[in-house]
């Protein structure tokens, strides 16, 4: 840990630590530390200005990247954005590298007291372990005994949150051992870092963080219990309510895993298969990112949404591997921490080359006594749980409350751990009022493969703003850093694509279909059309309410009762005495458009729109997530939030429409003609049809009713202007504007040209070429083009239109039992599991 | 003495279930006092996949599912075992409890490992400073154990009223202290409870109870029930029997199908199942001593 001095220019420091903080750029005299010479030189170059505007710019990536975790905390609300700053944290390919041998020296000392703790307790046995660990340990989960395969270790991927003390010795903090999180937030921050900074990335040799992932791919491959060439691989995922869901789809898409949630897995005679819309396929490895307790309902009780009924039992046949086994969770809590040492000397004949961060277990007697000599230099904590819960810090504390914490310990000893408090070394942190020093928590990961460990060449860095105990959860702390292991030779950059030269099976299909994808974008599409269609309706209101032109009572009462229909306007509005009601509605307007409460309303929508496209985010185009990204980002920032009038309303309402259609076109001329687009395009094609004949069912355009503004109204939010003004001029007639809503099978937006799709669409369904006679889905289509194509140019210009009412709510009622006849068959594959337990009732 | 058991549950559903996997603990464990001649667990339908495994406490433990839908299913366990009289040794009806926790800190013996294991708290056994408290009525520390839980069984079985309407499979024992009122399965965990806030193990057992008819009427079949009661440790490995429901030592009476930590651990049949829409679950059992 010298710090050079020879060839290092003099200038002053960029930031300074508090004293006792070990300063992880500059050495006792203020020179950068040797690793750091280059890259101060070139990040001199980019001056302060630029760099500041650079991290802006990082911050917009990752924020149209969707890049975000929701909170972990019950109160929080929705999505948070990640936050990194550009500024990266550096360590030499020396001290990593003898970071990896003491962490793989940790990772299979634990792999050993896992096994041995779900299998024969030997370290029990031998008194190296106190029997409370096990027992009084509520994740003790007896389920989880004898789950692995004989001879195969549970753990797989494992992190550790690592700190660095005053002297720049490494502790670990915290070992994560189920589902470590955070590989794909480093990933996603070098693939920001790198594409910000790229003159700085390229003259500083860093190590690249894709031979990590090319590892994890071919080391997982090799898990199989089924001998295959091609395992089939999920990520199992808890679904987007859980914090890291981002990661889950990074993860999934980079890796090239379906991604699944429990109820797209099945058991089935002890074998896990994947829900897909051509049947059940196998599936032989689960990479689980989830809670082991919430694995299997059958065995460990309660509903998640990744519990798959039967799966530890398949797992115990040998029929699917799960990884990281099940049981490995365990040795995440604090309370092995203190035992580590001694087990290591017995289980590897080694000393524990990384240390721990000093822990003391309460359920020791003399352990106990020396806690409560130095209560106050110390943090209190619950033995069992995984780091980022409680946490007591007893100086913080007032006498009752120390007293407080004092007999919850003595009551229940061994539920307690108690740990010193480090102080975390300090880095140079940007923030908006310049530079300070912020406090470095690292999470290194750690891949097994063959019996070795290989540690990432990079990692996850956190940073808090104060020294003192932070929370290790992924997500805590003020910002995150990228780690750029320097390395001491040439790097070779690799990919995770396969080599060159090598020609690929030619297929028209891609990977396998799982139904609740289907079901996404069957949302998705409708999603997309409805608001396009509110938009429209929005605007047109809008325009007319803020005065601009002149209107009729009339379409104002016909808008207004439209939106109160799908839930845009309270109903309120549209009775009687709608003059006097105009200011307010003028006045509710806005708010109603912007809040996402409304449901059915316009915000609503949008946020389904980003929240269906985030869950199919694999079957579509990355520039289609994105533009759908950037549309909902530019619907929610445009204009102020605090004041919102009406010319706000049809200025946002007329970008959004504009937005949607280059979506549409994104889809049009980008997307593969397969089972993912057809499913995006009948939803769309049901929105829009049960919209248009609701539409002109509410507008009345019996004779009489139809003023010349009434159908004006209509070819503007039915979007036929050019159309009509083309064919007809400015001479408004109801009989040419249902011509063109209705029976005009040249527009695109009429009922007709949308029953022609949905015809052609339920046709190439899965499955129905081998029905013998017409499916019930297509009854239904076919029911509705009926009704639309028997129409005649008479009852167009009849005055009661009876027969074209009549075949609206056709229309209307065809396509909605069709969208609910293809949840049932296609979309749906299962209700929520139930569970019985029979009691004993006694005898007396 | 030697009985014919015969435990049948039948689960009816209103709409057939698409799919079911199920778990029975309906096999006797291997215990020294027991010995059985013949068991049969025949399921209706026939499932898509059995097996058979040992659980983490020792009970066999039965899985099956159907792949095919059902609408009724037909769970009957037949067994016939031979039970023999249990004494106390003189060491364990005199250890004192003092001793026994003493004996349980920090010991590797392979008898204090086994026994720590239903020490603490579990899914379904928690206490409140009241519930510890109406125990430490009973818990003189320098009396023997034995005598210290005699005692607290009979105060439970008459503090508490049986009442199968009071509460649930899924009622915290904490409602049952309040109430005072429950089951079988109440009154075990409750007294559980009470003794592991003490430091003393106690294990949750499931199983049978001989009912014996009024006198001049015949035994009724299939009017019994499982049963449930628990298991209290004496220290050096020996354990001991008590039923609160009925205020006495386990003896040729009680016939033992599975312990755990509590009820969870061992219920006699679970599943989980998708469909079914209303369902009943019946279930009769019938101990006939032979």
């Amino acid at each position: 840990m010298s710090s050079g001095t020879s060839s290092a220019q003099r200038t002053e420091p960029i930031f300074s630590c508090p004293p006792a903080v070990y300063n992880e750029v500059y050495g006792f005299d203020g020179q950068p530390r040797t690793h750091w010479h280059k890259f101060l030189q070139v990040f001199r170059g980019i001056g302060s200005e630029d760099f500041a505007r650079r991290n802006l710019q990082a911050d917009r990536m990752l924020r149209e990247n969707g890049v975000n975790y929701h909170s972990v905390n019950p109160g929080g609300e929705g999505a948070r954005p990640w936050r990194l700053d550009l500024f990266p944290m550096l360590i030499s390919a020396a001290e990593w590298s003898q970071a990896e041998a003491a962490l793989a020296q940790r990772a299979q000392l634990l792999n050993l007291v896992i096994a041995d703790i779900y299998g024969p307790r030997q370290l029990v046995q031998e008194g190296l372990l106190p029997a409370e660990l096990l027992f009084a340990n509520p994740e003790f989960q007896r389920s989880f005994c004898d789950l692995g395969r004989p001879g195969e270790l549970p753990m797989f991927l494992y992190a550790a949150e690592l700190a660095r003390a005053a002297n720049g010795q490494f502790f670990v903090m915290a070992d994560r051992s189920e589902a470590p999180a955070g590989p794909g937030f480093a990933l996603e921050n070098r693939i920001v870092s790198s594409r910000s900074l790229p003159s700085v990335y390229k003259q500083v040799p860093v190590e690249r963080l894709a031979s990590f992932f090319v590892r994890l791919q071919n080391a997982l491959r090799k898990k199989t219990a089924r001998p295959t060439d091609s395992p089939r691989i999920v990520l199992l995922s808890s679904g987007p309510r859980h914090p890291y869901y981002f990661e889950d789809v990074y993860l999934a898409r980079y890796l090239g895993y379906t991604m699944v949630e429990g109820g797209d897995l099945a058991v089935r005679s002890d074998t896990v298969y994947m829900k897909t819309l051509s049947g059940l396929v196998q599936v032989d490895i689960v990479l689980s990112r989830c809670a082991e307790s919430g694995l299997d309902p059958l065995e460990l009780g309660g509903y998640s949404e990744h519990g798959v009924p039967g799966i530890l039992n398949a797992m115990r046949c040998g029929n699917v591997t799960i990884v990281n086994t099940p049981g490995c969770g365990i040795v995440g809590a604090p309370v092995f921490m203190p035992f580590l040492p001694k087990i290591c000397e017995r289980l590897l004949g080694q000393s524990l080359q990384l240390p721990s961060i000093p822990t003391w277990w309460c359920g020791d007697l003399q352990s106990l006594s020396q806690v409560l000599e130095r209560l106050d230099e110390l943090v209190i904590k619950p033995a069992f749980q995984k780091s980022g819960g409680e946490e007591i810090i007893v100086s913080d504390l007032t006498a009752d409350q120390k007293a407080a914490c004092i007999a919850r310990v003595k009551a229940e000893p061994w539920a307690w751990v108690a740990q010193e408090k480090i102080s975390r070394s300090g880095i140079p942190v940007w923030s908006e009022s310049g530079i300070r020093c912020g406090h470095v928590a690292i999470r290194a990961f750690l891949v097994e493969d063959e019996r070795r460990w290989h540690l990432m060449p990079g990692a996850l860095i956190r940073i808090a703003p104060d020294t003192g105990p932070m929370q290790l959860s992924v997500a805590a702390g003020d910002s995150s850093k990228d780690l750029w292991v320097l390395a001491d030779r040439r790097v070779d950059v690799v990919s995770l694509l396969t080599p060159q030269d090598q020609p690929a099976e030619l297929k028209r299909t891609g990977a396998l279909f799982p139904s609740r994808v289907a079901d996404n974008l069957f949302w998705l599409g409708r999603s997309l059309d409805r608001c396009d269609f509110l938009a429209r309706l929005v605007r047109a209101l809008a325009e007319r309410l803020s005065g601009e032109g002149s209107f009729d009572m009339q379409e104002v009462r016909f808008l207004a009762r439209l939106l109160s229909e799908q839930g845009q306007l309270e109903p309120g509005f549209v009775l009687d005495g709608m003059e006097s009601q105009l200011p307010s509605l003028a006045e509710a307007l806005p708010t109603a458009v912007f809040d996402p409460g409304e449901f059915g309303g316009l915000a609503r929508t949008v946020r389904d729109l980003t929240r269906l496209a985030s869950l199919v985010r694999d079957w579509i185009s990355p520039d289609t997530w994105h533009r759908i990204n950037v549309t909902a980002e530019s619907f929610w920032t445009t204009p102020n939030r605090e004041w919102r009038d009406l010319s706000d309303v049809v200025s946002s309402t007329g970008i959004l429409v504009g937005d949607i259609a280059s979506v549409s076109g994104l889809i049009a001329d980008g997307m593969n003609r397969g089972p993912s687009w057809r499913f995006m395009e009948i939803g769309r094609s049901i929105e829009r049809t049960a919209a248009t004949a609701r539409l002109l069912i509410t507008a009345d355009l019996r004779k009489g009713n139809a003023t010349p503004q009434l159908l004006k109204t209509l070819v503007e939010v039915l979007d036929v202007r050019m159309t009509y003004r083309f064919r007809y001029r400015e001479n408004l007639q109801r009989n040419a504007v249902l011509d063109l809503a209705i029976t005009d099978e040249t527009n695109p937006r009429s009922l007709a040209y949308q029953l022609d799709r949905l015809v052609q669409h339920t046709d190439r369904l899965p499955g129905y070429t081998t029905q013998p006679l017409r499916s019930p889905e297509m009854r239904l289509v076919m029911e509705a083009t009926h009704a639309v194509r028997m129409l005649t140019a008479e009852d167009l210009a009849n005055a009661g239109l009876k027969t074209v009412t009549l075949a609206l709510k056709t229309v209307e009622d065809a396509v909605l039992k069709l969208s609910e006849a293809l949840t049932n068959k296609y979309l749906v594959h299962s209700g929520v599991p139930r569970q019985f337990m029979e009691s004993a009732e006694g005898s007396t | 003495m030697r009985y014919k058991v015969i435990h049948r549950t039948r689960y009816s559903c209103h709409d057939p279930v698409s799919v079911g996997h199920n778990q029975a603990w309906l096999e006797f464990r291997q215990v020294d006092r027991q010995s059985v001649e013949s068991f049969s667990l025949v399921i209706s339908p026939e499932p898509s996949v059995r097996t058979r495994r040992i659980d983490a406490f020792g009970n066999p433990v039965h899985m099956f599912s159907f792949n095919e839908g059902y609408q009724h299913l037909d769970v009957t366990s037949a067994i016939v075992v031979k039970i023999d009289e249990v004494g106390i040794s003189s060491a364990g009806s005199t250890r004192t409890q003092q001793e026994l926790v003493d004996s349980l800190r920090y010991s590797s013996n392979p008898f204090c490992q086994n026994a720590t294991e239903y020490r603490f708290r579990s899914p379904r056994i928690h206490w409140t400073p009241e519930i510890r408290a109406y125990a430490a009525g009973s818990l003189s520390a320098f009396r023997p154990l034995l005598q210290n839980v005699v005692e607290l069984t009979k105060r439970i079985h008459a503090d508490f009223v049986y009442d199968n309407r009071a509460t649930t499979v899924n009622t915290p024992v904490t409602d049952v202290f309040r109430l005072r009122r429950g089951v079988c399965q109440d009154f075990a965990h409750l007294q559980i409870a009470m003794l592991r806030s003490h430091g003393i193990p106690c294990r949750y057992v499931s199983g049978y109870l001989r009912t014996i008819p009024p006198v001049g009427q015949p035994r009724l079949v299939g009017a019994d029930a499982s049963h449930a009661w628990l298991s209290v440790y004496l220290g050096s490995g020996e354990w001991v029997d008590l039923d609160p429901t009925n205020n006495r030592i386990c003896s040729q009476d009680h016939i033992t199908l599975a312990w755990g930590r509590d009820y969870g651990d061992v219920p006699p049949l679970t599943g989980v199942f998708i469909g079914g829409g209303q369902h009943q679950l019946t279930v009769s059992v019938d101990v006939q001593p032979l």
